[in-house]
This record gives C-alpha cells, structure tokens and sequence, in this order.
C-alpha cells in the first residue's frame, strides 16, 4: 500500500516536471525542470529495480545533460539573431514519437519470457564476468557495443561540423577549487564504476559519463587547457575505444579454435573485456566532454 | 520503512512548488539540490528495501554529482549578461 502510494507520487512528479519543463516561458528554467527532471528519473529506474539505468541515468541525466544543456544556453543567449522555433512543428514530432511508443508498448508481452535471461544465465561462466549486462553487452553482444562507440564517435564528428565557439570566462576562485576539490573523488568513482562493472551494475558508458562530467566542471573553470580537438593525444584517446575493441575482435580470431568475430576465448575473457572497457571508457569520458565544452575561443593564459 | 520513504518524497513534493514556481533561478537551483539529498536518501532506503545494494552506487553518484553540478552551472550562469539578471531578482 505505502509503495504503490511511492509509486503513484514519484509517477506524478516525473509527469509535472516533464509537462513543466517543455510549458516554460524561459529557456533557463525548462534546463533546471529537465535536470531535476533526471534526478527523479534515476530514482524511477531504482524503484524498477533497474540499478543499471539508474547508475546511467544519474551520470548522464543529473549530471552531463545540465552542463550540456547550460552550455547550449550560453551560446544561445549570445545569438540574438537566431529565429524563434514555430510550436507546432516540435509538437507534430513529440505526437508521432508517442504514438510509436505507445505503438511499442502493446507489443511487449503481458507476461515477461525468461527463456533470454535462462540463456545468459546458462552461459555467464564462460563470458569472463559475473554481471549478466556486462557479459551481454561486452560478450555476448559485443557488435552491439562496438557500433555503440561508432554511434557517439559519429555525433562528435558532425557537431564539429557546426563551429561552436566557447567563450570561457575567468573562473570564479570558489568555483575554481571547489572543481578541483571534487575532481580526484570523480576519478576515483568512475575507476570504481568501471572496475564494479565485471561483477555489478556499472561498466564503461557509466563510468565515462561521470568522467566526462569531471572534466566538463574542470573545462568550464578553465582548467585543463589541453582538452581540446587540435590536440594529438586526445583525438587519438577519442578512437582509443573503438581501436581497442576492433583490434582485440582481430586478435582473438588469430588465436586457434576462434572462428567468429568478436567472440572472446574463455580463458583469456576477462581480461579483454577490462581491457576494452578501460579504452572505452577514456574514449567515451573524452568525446562527451568534447561536445559539451566544443573548442575554446582562444588557449586561456592561465591553465 | 516505507513511511520513511513516502515522507522522503513528500518533501520533494513540496520542493517541486518552487521548482517550478521559482521566483528567482537561485531558488529553482537550490530546490535541484535538495531533490539531489532527498534523491540519495531515497535511494539508500530503497536498497535496503528492495536488497538492492547496486542502488548504493547510484546514491554515491547522485551524491557527488549534485555537488558537482553547481560548480558548472553557475560558472556558466554568473557570467553570461542574460541570466545575470534573473538570478538575482525577479524576473
């Protein structure tokens, strides 16, 4: 009784923030209803018993979403010119996109199959790891993830397309230490988050959207100068991911007894898939970062 | 321990009046900030609830990414002419 009445509580907050955020008049308050928003959305997962979605969900919907969001907000405020959006033409396509949903929702039988889950279950000894997402995702499915790293490989380079200028103003000094305050507590969390993943819900898209978020905080406070496209290293850390997972799918066909692509040796398993997961978990914590923050108007003197 | 839980919510129910209604953008800021502690409280108890401990990590990480946050809103907001205004008055 009192968890149904969680439930029917949290639903409705989740709906009033939503329907709040898209209603505001101003820009500036829809971001903070979207931010607080995430928080609930995290919190919404949990209740589903869904700890996986929630870590991401919090990573990214509490904390790049806002900063990705600000941003925009301040390149946007600066660009006076830019024509105000018609109203019936996001409506059309929030309509068309609930109405597939809803659409997809019938499709999801009444009564959930557990024939998948018996087959991971049957199967997770010989994947490297004890955590049914991670040997899903790094193992069993591990196309899946690979062309998930091309995916958000694909969006850096199109929004570089577009010139996005920064302009990054001197920090204030509280905000400045506090950043640095925080960021070895951000770094060790996500090492923590990625280690967890072979044995509980974590992994390396979580782990590198809180990267990303630390370096987003530092970046926006005129920290780390170098974080930037024109240098070498990190566009090099940006392929990392999919370069190590490609060459780890190659080499393990070298070895004897591989015959398909991507399929880890039992013995070997676990080590690749830490291994990979580290590269993608640099690669994705640099390339997120690097959307949000874009590339300085000019190197700050002081980094 | 579910009333602590309801009890919980109910005091982001409360924050959500100012969420949304503001005045001032500190206010909306703050109000994300005590969803952030009610959030991890929830969670904490939720763990406990539903023998999820995987839910203590996401309230360690809501935990110090609601610290984080402010430190890249603000820098962001402080200095931009537009928001200047409405951070400290009404709009």
């Amino acid at each position: 009784m009192g968890l149904l009445l969680f439930d029917v509580v949290l639903c409705a907050l989740l709906l009033t923030l939503a329907g709040a955020a898209m209603l505001s008049r101003q820009l500036v308050h829809a971001v903070t209803l979207f931010i607080a928003f995430g928080v609930m959305m995290a919190l919404a997962w949990a209740r589903l018993q869904a700890p996986d979605l929630a870590l991401a969900e919090a990573a990214i919907g509490a904390g790049l979403t806002g900063a990705l969001c600000f941003t925009a907000l301040a390149r946007y405020a600066g660009d006076a010119g830019y024509p105000k959006p018609k109203l019936w033409l996001p409506l059309v396509f929030v309509a068309a996109v609930s109405a597939l949903l809803l659409y997809s929702v019938f499709q999801i039988p009444a009564q959930p199959t557990t024939e998948l889950s018996e087959r991971v279950a049957e199967h997770l000894a010989v994947s490297g790891v004890s955590h049914p997402v991670t040997a899903v995702l790094l193992n069993f499915r591990a196309w899946d993830t690979l062309l998930e790293l091309l995916v958000l490989l694909l969006a850096l380079l199109g929004a570089r397309q577009v010139p996005s200028q920064l302009p990054l103003h001197a920090g204030w000094s509280l905000s400045v230490s506090w950043s640095r305050l925080l960021s070895p507590m951000l770094l060790l969390l996500s090492a923590y988050l990625l280690w967890r993943g072979a044995a509980a819900p974590g992994g390396a898209f979580q782990a590198g959207a809180l990267l990303a978020s630390g370096l987003v905080i530092l970046r926006l406070n005129q920290q780390l100068a170098w974080l930037s496209w024109q240098n070498f290293a990190v566009r090099t850390l940006v392929l990392a991911g999919l370069i190590a997972f490609v060459m780890a799918g190659l080499a393990s066909l070298l070895l004897p007894g591989q015959l398909v692509w991507l399929s880890w040796p039992v013995a070997l398993a676990g080590g690749i898939i830490l291994l990979v997961e580290t590269f993608a978990t640099l690669a994705i914590a640099l390339t997120l970062a690097l959307l949000v923050v874009g590339e300085p108007e000019q190197e700050p003197a002081d980094a | 321990m579910t009333l602590v839980l309801l009890l919980l919510l109910f005091s982001m129910l409360l924050g959500l009046w100012r969420v949304i209604k503001g005045p001032t953008l500190l206010d909306r800021l703050l109000t994300i900030q005590l969803f952030g502690s009610s959030g991890v409280a929830i969670l904490l108890v939720l763990s406990k609830l539903l023998a999820l401990p995987a839910l203590l990590d996401v309230a360690l990480l809501i935990a110090i990414l609601a610290a984080a946050a402010p430190a890249a809103l603000v820098q962001r907001l402080g200095k931009s002419r537009a928001d200047t205004r409405s951070l400290g008055k009404t709009p």
